[in-house]
Parts: C-alpha cells; structure tokens; sequence
C-alpha cells in the first residue's frame, strides 16, 4: 500500500528547499571559494611533495639497505596505483595500495612499515596516484602502464620548475 | 694472439686510454712488452675469429656489509667464469657503486677480482659525480680507450658527462653526487660523451677500413629511448655518423637494466641486464618489443637481473645472449638473438 503522506513529502521538500536556495543567493555558490580552492591544492601538493621525498629516501627507517622506493619505481612507473586494491600474491590476498608500499618497504628494502593511516603514507600514497590522473584504470602488465600524464615541464612529477634539462630541451 | 691476449690486464688497463689506443698499442705491444706490431692485427669482417665476450653491469654497490647487491655481482662473475666457451674478456658497462664512494668501488674492484679472464670498464654516473671520477679513474684507468681483438675494433666511452649545474647551484660534492643517482631528476639534464671524445673518436677509427667489425660500449643507449630518465646519449647522432662509414656496429649499454634491442643505420644496440635491480619500461613504441623481458617478481631479489655474452663469428656475425639469474626471457631471446 503506497504511503501518501511520505509521497507528499518527498515532493514538498525539494520545492521548500528550492524556494530557499531562490531566496538566499549566498547558499548557491559553489561549494569553494577560490581562496579555499587555493588553500587545498597547496595541501594536496604539499602531500604529494611530501611523498615524492619519502619515494627517494628521505626518512631513513623505510630502509636498511640503502635502497628507496624511486630505485625501481623512478616516476611512481609500475606501481600503477590505480590497480589497487587487487591481490598480492605473497600475502595471499587483495590488498589496498598502502599495504602493498609496506611491503616494499618491509620486503625489498628491509625497513620499517609506515603508519597506515599517518600523514607519511597518504603523502605516499598523494605522489603515486599524482602521477597516474587520468589513468584507465586496467589492471595487467605493468609494462602497458608504466607512464605518467603530461604535466607543465615533461613527464612526471616537477618538484622544482628547474627551467634546465630534458624537460624543456623539445 | 691479438692485442688484447698479449697484454695482462694490468699492463692493458695501464696503457689503454685516451691518447687512441691504436698507436699506444702499436708501441706498447712493439716496446714494452715485446709483441708483434700492430700492423700484424689483421682486422676486418673476414678476418675475425669467433669468439665470445661477457658484459656485466650496474651493480650499484652499497656500503652495507653484505649486502643482497654483493652476492647478485659475485654471482654473474660465476656464471661468466663458467661458461663454455669461456668469454675471453668481460666489459663492465658502469655503476659499480650506487653513491660514488671509494669504499663502494674498492668492493666492487674485490669481486669483479674473481674473473678469470681480463676486464674492461667504463663508468656510469653513480660511479662519477662525487669526486669527477677520481676514485673510479685511480681504480679502473682510462674512461674512453679502444683495442682491437681477433680482428675486431672496441671502443668504449664515457658517456655521462653533463654540464656543470652545480657550481653555479653552490652545491656540495653529495648534493651533486645525490642529483646525479635520482634517475628522474630534471635538474642535471642529458648527458653524453661531449666534445672531446667525438673529436678522439673520430681519430680512432679514420684509418680503419669500412669492413672493420666496430662494437661499442656506453653507459646510455646511443639512441634516444626514453630521456627523461637518460635513456639516451646526447651526441649518439655524431657518433652514429663518424661510425657509419663502417658496414656494421655493434653497440652495447648499461644504465638501463633490462634487456632491449634497437637497429639504427648500420648499428645494432643491445641494452643489458643489471646485477641489482631491473628498470620498468618506460611507454615507449619500440621497434624490436619482442625485446622486452617478462616482468619480474619483486619478492624474488634475483629476478630481473643477471649478465650477458655475445658470441662473435666469423663473418662479423654477433649473436646476443642475455643470461638472467631468473627465467625472464622471451622466445625471442631465449636462445640469442642475431644483432
């Protein structure tokens, strides 16, 4: 039996919020202003800045062997972010891309995990999946995968617009 | 005999070098060690006896004590030293060490020891930039030289030479050292064998004939694969066009650390397998994909890595050998390749 009373109010409550939204202007604007817009990419890209330095050593304890993420991933290539989560066969089960960086981290360069939820692995994780926007994602070979988008100066991430090097040399 | 059999390889790393090693042969061999002349070197595709040589690369040795990278290096000096027929010389393609350090290419020194036949080196960058080759220079002699061999010309240059950025950067020797080992930094830009070496290069080899087998060894490919990480020599174009008067060039790099084949002009160019890590393939078309390894296992630390031997025949014949420590070949490759 259909309820009438909720009917009615399914069709009155998006007229009376309309008719709000119609008398105060101030509530249709978009959702950011550009300040506040400014003010989260400069976070978000101090996130991935962070993490491109962890992705080349910069914190010792994910290593006791020398060896940084950037040896075998140099541009984030083949660690194809997007693909996760999906299952990783030495631990037997589909994981998220943060346990499958601990366990780079643990495994070839013999270091100590990160906190899964600590502001370094989301660092990690904002470099990785910086470099593979846009990216369809198909998980398979990694070598189908392994380029980053078109930024400003090349391909990759620019930590610094250095103006000199291959980047601009076209 | 040839040049190479006759020397010991202390005497051959003493006198081989960058003055051009043609005439420093022809009077060490006559002088100093009592040879035959060079004049006696028949060279020439029809005059080379079969033979094989190994190539091993990129260590990139730690300071560590033990580390994994250690025994992947004293494990293709294994498997070079126990092939058959054995290789009658190894070439090493660069980065023995990872941060430049003395310690780090004395250890390699220590291994690459091991094998019994004679080695020749040329440097790659993480041997390099934090003393300007000093060290390396003092431990593995000259870093440009060429020899002949069994009627065959080898030519080998450093190719990883940049551009000064760090003097007017004011940075450090390990600031600079540190730029020089992020494959992806854009900051010391393409690198190559500059000036100097072209213009030795084309001494080198004015007198020999066109039929004369020329293989080369680099650092980077002498073609422009992927340069945003240095898959690449700056001037590979001039030295492509000193050597194209040759009827055939074999080309053989490092830095890489994967197998990949490539044919430009009359050069055939073979990429070669690391002993510490291999590279990802960069998204670029290739013209030889088939050249591609399979994906390794990164919780298998022998997978992807390994050495190589190119068997040479008669007719200036080259037949290229990847010899991975891991089952990582394509049918293409698993039984050689004509280059």
């Amino acid at each position: 039996m259909i309820n009438t009373k909720n009917v009615l109010m399914g069709l009155v409550a998006p007229v009376a919020l309309l008719g709000l939204l119609a008398a105060n202007p101030a509530a249709a604007r978009e959702p950011f202003t550009k300040a506040e817009l400014a003010d989260q990419n400069a976070a978000r890209l101090a996130a991935v800045d962070h993490g491109r330095d962890l992705w080349h050593g910069s914190l010792g304890s994910m290593q006791s062997n020398g060896l940084a993420c950037g040896n075998c991933h140099p541009d984030a290539a083949a660690s194809n972010p997007q693909t996760f989560p999906k299952f990783q066969a030495d631990l037997g089960k589909v994981i998220p891309l943060r346990d499958m960086i601990n366990w780079c981290i643990m495994v070839p360069q013999a270091g100590t995990a990160l906190d899964v939820n600590g502001d370094d692995m989301v660092a990690m994780e904002a470099y990785a999946f910086a470099l593979y926007t846009g990216k369809a994602i198909t998980p398979g070979l990694a070598t189908k995968q392994t380029t980053g988008i078109n930024v400003g100066s090349g391909v990759g991430y620019p930590k610094k617009g250095s103006g000199v090097g291959y980047d601009t040399e076209k | 005999m040839t040049d190479f059999d006759k020397m010991s390889r202390r005497s051959f790393l003493s006198i081989s070098g960058k003055a051009g090693l043609s005439t420093l042969v022809a009077s060490a061999v006559g002088t100093n060690f009592g040879m035959v002349s060079v004049a006696e070197a028949a060279m020439g595709k029809g005059k080379v006896t079969p033979f094989r040589f190994a190539i091993m690369t990129d260590g990139h040795l730690f300071s560590h004590p033990d580390h994994k990278f250690d025994a992947l290096m004293a494990k293709a000096v294994d498997d070079c030293n126990n092939m058959n027929p054995k290789p009658d010389f190894v070439l090493y393609c660069g980065d023995i060490a990872q941060n430049g350090l003395d310690e780090q290419l004395v250890k390699g020194k220590n291994i690459l020891s091991k094998l019994t036949m004679p080695v020749k080196y040329i440097p790659g960058e993480h041997d390099w930039y934090l003393d300007m080759g000093a060290a390396w220079r003092g431990h593995f002699g000259p870093d440009v030289w060429s020899f002949d061999h069994k009627g065959v010309h080898f030519i080998g240059m450093n190719s990883i030479l940049v551009k000064d950025f760090w003097t007017p950067a004011g940075m450090s020797a390990k600031e600079r050292m540190g730029t020089m080992e992020m494959l992806e930094s854009p900051i010391a830009g393409p690198w190559g064998v500059h000036e100097k070496t072209l213009a030795w290069l084309k001494k080198d080899v004015a007198n020999l004939p066109s039929d004369t087998p020329v293989v080369t060894f680099t650092h980077g490919p002498l073609w422009d694969y992927y340069p945003r990480w240095n898959f690449q020599t700056k001037d590979a174009p001039e030295i492509r066009e000193i050597l194209s008067k040759f009827e055939r060039v074999m080309s053989f790099h490092g830095h890489v650390h994967q197998t990949i084949y490539n044919k430009i002009g009359n050069m055939g160019s073979c990429g070669t397998m690391s002993t510490s890590w291999p590279w990802p393939y960069p998204d670029v078309k290739l013209a030889y994909p088939q050249s591609q390894m399979n994906r390794s296992d990164p919780g298998a630390f022998e997978d992807g890595e390994g050495s190589q031997y190119i068997d040479l025949e008669g007719g200036f014949e080259g037949s290229m050998h990847y010899n991975p420590f891991g089952d990582m070949l394509t049918p293409f490759m698993k039984n050689g390749f004509k280059i």
